[in-house]
C-alpha cells in the first residue's frame, strides 16, 4: 500500500523516463531494503576493521561468515541443529497435536470450557518460561525439559485461537446441519473444522514463534546440545562470531517456519469451500 | 495474546454464568486439594491398601513440588514477615519501567514516521522483518557480554521484545488513517505537520494502545527470562536461585508475583483503552 504522502499531488512521482528509472521505481522497495542492510553490514564491517569498537565485542560480517562456514564443515554444529530441531518439533507438534482438539472440544462443549477454562487462562497470564526452573526440576536439563517449555509456550495460543475459530462459525449453517439430522461427528468434520482453518492457522503461526522462543530459553537456561546452548557457550568464550551465526540461524529458522505455514494455510485454502462468505 | 486473555471467559447469561462460576470454582479446588494430598500423601495413603507399595508414587517430595499451603505460607513471610521480596520486585519494576518508556519514547515516533515516508518504511523494512522473526532471546548472551549482568542489559531486553509491536502497530495506524481526510487537509491547505497532528496522531492512539498491550506482554517475557539468565536482582533472579536451591515454594511465590504484576498491567490498559474510546468521536 502506498504511504499516504504519496496522496497528495505535488508529490506523486514523476511518469519514469528511462528504462533504469522505471526499473528503480518498480523495484524501490527492494533496492532501499536491499542498500540499507548492505550499509549496516558496511558499516559494521569497517567499525570492526578500524577499531572503532573492538572486534571481539561485535564480530564482523565477514567473520560470521567464516564462523558459519568452519562450523558447518566440520559437522560439530548438526549435532545441535539436530537437537534443537528435535525439541521444537515434538514439542511443536505435541502442541498442535493437543492444542488444536483442545480449542475444539471448549469451542463446542460449553462445560468443557468452564473446566479447563481457568487453567488456560492462567496459563495464559504468565510468561510460561517463568516455569523454566521448575520444569528443568522436574524433566532435567536433557531434551525433555525443552519440549516441555517449547509445548507450553505453543499449545495456548493455538489452543486459545483454535476455540475462537469454532465459536465464532455460521449459527446458521449449524442449525441447518441440526435440522438434517447430522451427527456431531458430520458437523464437525464438514461445517466446524473448514470454518476454524484461518483461525487454526494464526494461532499455528503465533504458536511457532512461541515455540522458537522456548527452545532459545530454554537451552540458554539448562542443557547439553542445541543451537541455544551453543550460543551460550559463545557468549561465555567471547566468540561473538558464532553467536551471531547462531541468532543469524534462529532467525532463518523463524522466516522459513513461517513460510511453510503460510504455503500450508494457501493450499487449504484452495481447497476448501468458501464457507464464511456465503451471505 | 492478551486480547484475546477473557475469551474463556467472557461474558454469559447469568444461568450460564451461575453453572461457570460453580464448575470453575470447583475444578479449581479439586485442583488444590489434589496437589495439597499428593505433597501431603494422602493419595498414596488412600492407595496402598489396594496397590501396594506402588502408592509410593502418589507421595512426591517437597522439593518437587511443594504445596498449596507451603506457598501461601511463603508468599506470606515474604512479603510481610521478612519482606524479602520488596527489592527485587523494586529492580524488576524499574528495569521494566525504564525499558518500557524507552521503548515508547523510540518506537512510536519511529513507526509514524515509517508509516508517513514510504522510503523509510523500506529501509527499516529489513531489519524489522529480521527481527520479528528471531526470537530476541537469543541475544542475551552477546548483551550480558556488552553491558554486563546490571540493570541496563536487562532494559536493553526488554526494550528489544517491547519496540517491536509498538513501532510496527504505529506504521499500520499511519497506513490505515481514512486517505480522504489527509486530501480533504490538504485541499484546504493544511500543512504536512498540522495533518500529521490532527488527523494522524488522533486516528493513531487505538493502534498504538495495541501495540502497546502487545508489548507489555512481550516485556514480561524479557524481564522473566533476562533475569533468570543473569541478574543479580530481581523476580527473576529470585526465581532462578530458589529453582537452584529446590525452594519450590519460592518459586511459586515468584511466578505469583509475576501473574499478579502482568493482571495489573494488562486491567491498566484496559481502563485507558476505555478512557480513550470514550473520548474518540465514532468513526
Amino acid at each position: 500500500m502506498a504511504a499516504l504522502s504519496d496522496v497528495e499531488p505535488q508529490s506523486r512521482p514523476l511518469p519514469p523516463r528511462t528504462m533504469l528509472q522505471r526499473l528503480y521505481r518498480d523495484n524501490e522497495r527492494f533496492i532501499i531494503g536491499g542498500a540499507a542492510l548492505g550499509a549496516m553490514l558496511l558499516i559494521w564491517e569497517l567499525s570492526a576493521r578500524t577499531g572503532l569498537v573492538d572486534p571481539l565485542l561485535i564480530s564482523s560480517p565477514i567473520a560470521v561468515a567464516r564462523a558459519g562456514y568452519t562450523l558447518l564443515s566440520e559437522g560439530e554444529i548438526w549435532r545441535d541443529l539436530e537437537v534443537s530441531a528435535t525439541e521444537f518439533l515434538v514439542g511443536y507438534g505435541l502442541a498442535a497435536a493437543i492444542g488444536i482438539p483442545l480449542g475444539v472440544a471448549t469451542g463446542r462443549c460449553r462445560r468443557a470450557s468452564y473446566l479447563i477454562g481457568p487453567f488456560i487462562d492462567a496459563l495464559n497470564a504468565v510468561p510460561r518460561l517463568t516455569l523454566l526452573p521448575l520444569i528443568v526440576i522436574w524433566f532435567g536439563i536433557g531434551i525433555w525439559s525443552k519440549v516441555v517449555v517449547v509445548f507450553l509456550g505453543a499449545v495456548i495460543p493455538i489452543a486459545i485461537s483454535t476455540h475462537s475459530g469454532v465459536k465464532t462459525n455460521e449459527a446458521r449453517f449449524l442449525n441447518v446441519a441440526r435440522s438434517f439430522g447430522a451427527s456431531e461427528f458430520k458437523i464437525l468434520s464438514s461445517i466446524i473444522l473448514p470454518g476454524t482453518v484461518p483461525f487454526i492457522f494464526s494461532g499455528l503461526k503465533y504458536g511457532s514463534g512461541r515455540a522458537l522462543l522456548g527452545v532459545v530459553a530454554g537451552e540458554l537456561y539448562a542443557a547439553t546440545a542445541g543451537i541455544g546452548f551453543m550460543i551460550g557457550n559463545a557468549g561465555n568464550n567471547l566468540r561473538a562470531d558464532i553467536l551471531f551465526f547462531g541468532v543469524l540461524l534462529f532467525t532463518v529458522a523463524g522466516l522459513v517456519s513461517v513460510a511453510v505455514l503460510d504455503r500450508f494455510e494457501r493450499r487449504f485454502e484452495t481447497w476448501r469451500p468458501k464457507v464464511g462468505s456465503a451471505a | 495474546m492478551s486480547e484475546q486473555s477473557r475469551m474463556y471467559l467472557g461474558p454469559a447469561r447469568s444461568s450460564e454464568a451461575r453453572e461457570r462460576a460453580i464448575l470453575g470454582t470447583l475444578v479449581v479446588v479439586l485442583f488444590l486439594v489434589f496437589w495439597e494430598g499428593l505433597e501431603r500423601g494422602w493419595w498414596s495413603e488412600l492407595l496402598r491398601p489396594f496397590v501396594g507399595a506402588s502408592a509410593d508414587r502418589w507421595a512426591v517430595k517437597p522439593i518437587f513440588i511443594s504445596s498449596p499451603t507451603r506457598v501461601a505460607t511463603t508468599a506470606y513471610r515474604m512479603f510481610f514477615v521478612t519482606g524479602e521480596i520488596w527489592p527485587d520486585l523494586k529492580a524488576s519494576a524499574m528495569e521494566y519501567g525504564l525499558a518500557m518508556l524507552l521503548a515508547i519514547a523510540i518506537g512510536v515516533p519511529l513507526g509514524l514516521a515509517a508509516g508517513w515516508h514510504r522510503r523509510l518504511s523500506y529501509a527499516i523494512a529489513p531489519f524489522l522483518t529480521a527481527l520479528n522473526a528471531t526470537p530476541q532471546i537469543a541475544l542475551l548472551p552477546i548483551i550480558i557480554v556488552w553491558l554486563g549482568t546490571s540493570l541496563v542489559s536487562k532494559v536493553l531486553i526488554v526494550f528489544l521484545l517491547a519496540v517491536l509491536p509498538i513501532a510496527m502497530n504505529a506504521e499500520a495506524a499511519v497506513r490505515t488513517t481514512d486517505p480522504r481526510l489527509i486530501r480533504l487537509a490538504s485541499s484546504f491547505g493544511a500543512s504536512e505537520w498540522q495533518r500529521f497532528r490532527s488527523i494522524i496522531v488522533p486516528s493513531a492512539v487505538p493502534f498504538l494502545l495495541a501495540g502497546l498491550r502487545l508489548a507489555i506482554g512481550r516485556g514480561m517475557i524479557g524481564i522473566v527470562v533476562g533475569e533468570i539468565y543473569g541478574s543479580a536482582a530481581g523476580v527473576g533472579a529470585m526465581i532462578n536461585q530458589a529453582g537452584s536451591r529446590f525452594q519450590t515454594d519460592k518459586v511459586f511465590v515468584g511466578i505469583l508475583a509475576i501473574v499478579i504484576a502482568g493482571s495489573i498491567l494488562a486491567e491498566i490498559t484496559r481502563q485507558i483503552e476505555r478512557r480513550v474510546e470514550v473520548w474518540r468521536p465514532p468513526v
